[in-house]
């Protein structure tokens, strides 16, 4: 496959003001091609004059599948590792991750910390088939949730619904939970044919999610009524990464794929507004930020971590 | 290896844009009826509705214009789904005896207050033209032209009769033996059909009492009230008073019996078999059917009536046009992947019953799955309203039934062809 470095994931922090964002970012080294074991690295990353600059790297003896910056405190990091570990990470701290908590037999591919105000959890998703909550403060996880048949790769938070995760699975379902009812989802949505790779809520309209999938689409629901997509985003060559919405236009959403290019929807739309080609590997992870509108982060296997404002969403600022 | 055997798994499929079938696959529920996975972009009907057919010469729309009975299903249509004129993105009307068609499409448009900005065209596919023109709209859908939209379809039957005997034929057309089959009288075709294949007098008989009973039955019971849109409009008597009326009523449904349909004399052919009882009647009126991508429907919160699953049109000898749906249903449902056993009702044309007879049999469906409330014999046959005026039978009867089901709407055409269309009701919402 691919030797050296693949960057896996971005994260634009939630906390910082506009001369220091922090960008949390991790990546697996593959040592060669039939190797099944690598090892990761957390990288900081800091907007400075002369552009995109490492300030910290952490690493680590595992691939590192996730992050998710702490809303309650931003020296906080999260992150998922290849060895089933959860790890809590203080920027502050120069060495090693201040605490990690291993329960998921397998690779961890999720982390997302609570969207809503009252609770401070973080939510797990692995290829043990499970999703974990977690009170970083505590030493074993709060509630396991089974259901999922496959390898679940993306867990959400809803930014609207207290307790109310989202998860999407390569079993071809998505999944929404109750975090007081592990036992089973409250609804399943049959949403692909195809392994789903991510999920996202809608900012703006709490019954709206949206699903990327091997099948190189991306599709909206209206989870209080799933039986068909509320939109579809056909154009993508090969299977959808992530997908993430904007923080600052409800139907605007990014999504990225192995087919190398990051596409910018508007889910009113059936063709993109726009296709960002300026990588030349799998694209695997992307943000937006909060604190600028428009300004997005992509990563890619090709070791290129880009920071831009897509022409399309420029546009939308005046 | 685990890892990379997963990542390989999400190269598995490759986006492409040459597959037109993809997603089409059923998905499986044992021991269920098939079904066809929801998409965004399915085309869907939103309502199907239809003036009373008028028997043609005596009947109530004897002195109305097609821009009228037109304006009158459009603006029911205005009513029902709530929409704004201005909403409407395309019309196509379905008409096969009107010369000025595409400019009557555009007065009713007119009439019915939808504005000049909304574009309209007519289309004459012979007898299937108002299922054409449902199509068209259905295509212009899929193609992105529009998100929603109006097939319809009409005939005056008074007015519109006949004009073409005046135009001069080609005389090359009569050494060429297809071409000159295409002049043949539909009566005549009717007789080469019940030759051909031994479709007897009284089996057409039964299959016209069937029609009469079935939909004098409909009739009384209220079957058809859903869908009827009564028009208020003017008659003259024969000193040329005008009267006004309303039509609510189908006009051609009658009672008899197989003695009295048996005693009539042959239409077309000495000796033949095709009466005035056993074929389709003459007459007026028009039906129209609204038409939305699911995502804009969706979108607009307007309920899902209909679903189209699928289209066939396919040719035969011109001499035996009749049989075009024993040659279009089993095309429709190669394409959709059904069998005769998946569909709850198939709404087949009667333009005569000695062709309606021989399809039916020759795709053994069994009889009280077709025309359940009676066909073209009973109610009549305004040639270009026809396919639309069937879609809104078919779906109103699925609903009557409530729960999800197939059905096809089907007829014979002029020229030798058959038309079949698939649509799926999705159940009470």
């Amino acid at each position: 496959m691919t030797q050296g470095d693949v960057e896996f994931c971005v994260r634009f922090p939630v906390h910082g003001n506009l001369k220091n964002w922090w960008r949390g970012v991790w990546q697996e080294q593959v040592s060669c091609p039939d190797s099944s074991v690598g090892c990761g690295t957390l990288f900081l990353l800091e907007i400075g004059p002369n552009g995109l600059v490492p300030i910290h790297a952490y690493d680590w003896n595992d691939g590192l599948f996730d992050v998710t910056w702490a809303e309650n405190n931003e020296n906080v990091l999260v992150t998922g590792a290849g060895d089933g570990q959860i790890l809590v990470w203080d920027t502050t701290q120069p060495k090693g991750p201040i605490k990690a908590m291993k329960e998921h037999q397998k690779e961890v591919n999720s982390v997302h910390w609570s969207q809503t105000r009252a609770d401070n959890l973080v939510v797990s998703g692995s290829w043990d088939k499970t999703i974990k909550t977690w009170d970083i403060f505590q030493t074993r996880s709060l509630s396991t949730f089974v259901g999922h048949e496959a390898i679940v790769y993306c867990v959400r938070w809803s930014p609207h619904i207290p307790g109310c995760i989202a998860s999407a699975s390569g079993d071809h379902t998505l999944r929404i939970w109750d975090v007081r009812r592990p036992d089973y989802a409250k609804t399943v949505i049959p949403a692909h044919q195809a392994e789903i790779l991510t999920c996202d809520w809608s900012k703006y309209d709490q019954n709206m999610l949206f699903s990327g999938s091997v099948d190189c689409m991306v599709r909206g629901w209206d989870i209080r009524n799933p039986r068909t997509p509320v939109c579809e985003l056909v154009g993508h060559k090969y299977a959808v990464r992530r997908v993430k919405t904007s923080p600052y236009a409800g139907n605007i959403l990014a999504s990225c794929s192995y087919d190398f290019t990051v596409r910018i929807w508007d889910t009113l739309q059936p063709l993109p507004l726009e296709i960002l080609e300026h990588h030349s590997e799998f694209v695997y992870g992307l943000d937006f930020s909060v604190h600028k509108q428009g300004e997005m982060a992509d990563c890619s296997w090709d070791e290129m971590i880009r920071v831009y404002t897509p022409k399309s969403l420029s546009h939308s600022l005046r | 290896m685990e890892r990379l055997k997963v990542t390989l798994g999400h190269l598995s499929v490759r986006g492409d844009e040459d597959t037109p079938n993809k997603g089409r696959e059923f998905v499986q529920c044992a021991g269920r009826l098939k079904r066809f996975p929801d998409s965004p972009d399915d085309v869907v009907i939103i309502s199907a509705l239809r003036t009373p057919i008028g028997k043609s010469r005596r009947g109530g729309f004897k002195d109305t214009f097609t821009d009228d009975m037109l304006a009158a299903v459009f603006k029911a249509t205005l009513e029902k789904t709530k929409l704004r004129p201005e909403d409407i993105g395309d019309i196509c009307v379905g008409n096969v005896g009107d010369p000025r068609a595409s400019v009557s499409g555009r007065a009713a448009q007119f009439y019915s207050g939808i504005p000049d900005t909304v574009p309209v065209m007519s289309v004459n596919r012979q007898c299937s033209s108002g299922l054409q023109a449902v199509m068209n709209v259905a295509g212009s859908i899929k193609v992105g032209q529009t998100l929603l939209g109006i097939g319809a379809g009409v005939e005056s039957m008074t007015m519109h009769r006949g004009q073409e005997l005046d135009i001069p034929i080609n005389p090359k057309m009569f050494e060429n033996d297809k071409a000159r089959d295409t002049l043949i009288p539909m009566g005549m075709t009717s007789e080469n059909v019940a030759e051909r294949f031994g479709v007897s007098r009284e089996k057409q008989d039964r299959f016209a009492l069937a029609s009469q009973e079935r939909a004098a039955r409909a009739q009384k019971s209220g079957a058809f009230d859903e869908e009827i849109v009564a028009v208020t409009t003017t008659v003259k008597d024969k000193d040329g008073n005008e009267k006004s009326v309303t039509v609510s009523k189908d006009e051609g449904i009658r009672p008899t019996t197989l003695e009295t349909l048996l005693k009539l004399r042959p239409a077309f052919k000495e000796g033949g078999s095709t009466t005035a009882g056993n074929s389709s009647q003459v007459s007026d009126g028009a039906a129209a059917v609204l038409l939305a991508r699911r995502s804009e429907a969706n979108r607009r919160s307007l309920p899902v009536f209909g679903v189209l699953r699928g289209y066939a049109v396919a040719g035969c000898p011109p001499d035996i046009m009749g049989i075009g749906p024993a040659v279009a249903i089993p095309e429709l449902l190669k394409k959709t992947g059904l069998t005769v056993a998946d569909i709850e009702i198939f709404e087949i044309n009667e333009a005569f019953a000695s062709q309606a007879a021989y399809c039916v049999e020759k795709l053994g469906i069994p009889h009280e799955k077709v025309n359940p409330l009676g066909g073209a014999i009973a109610l009549g046959h305004p040639l270009g309203c026809t396919g639309a005026r069937q879609i809104a039978t078919l779906l109103h009867e699925l609903k009557r039934r409530g729960k999800r089901a197939y059905g096809v709407v089907s007829m014979c055409m002029g020229t030798g062809m058959g038309a079949a269309a698939l649509i799926e009701y999705p159940g009470p919402s």
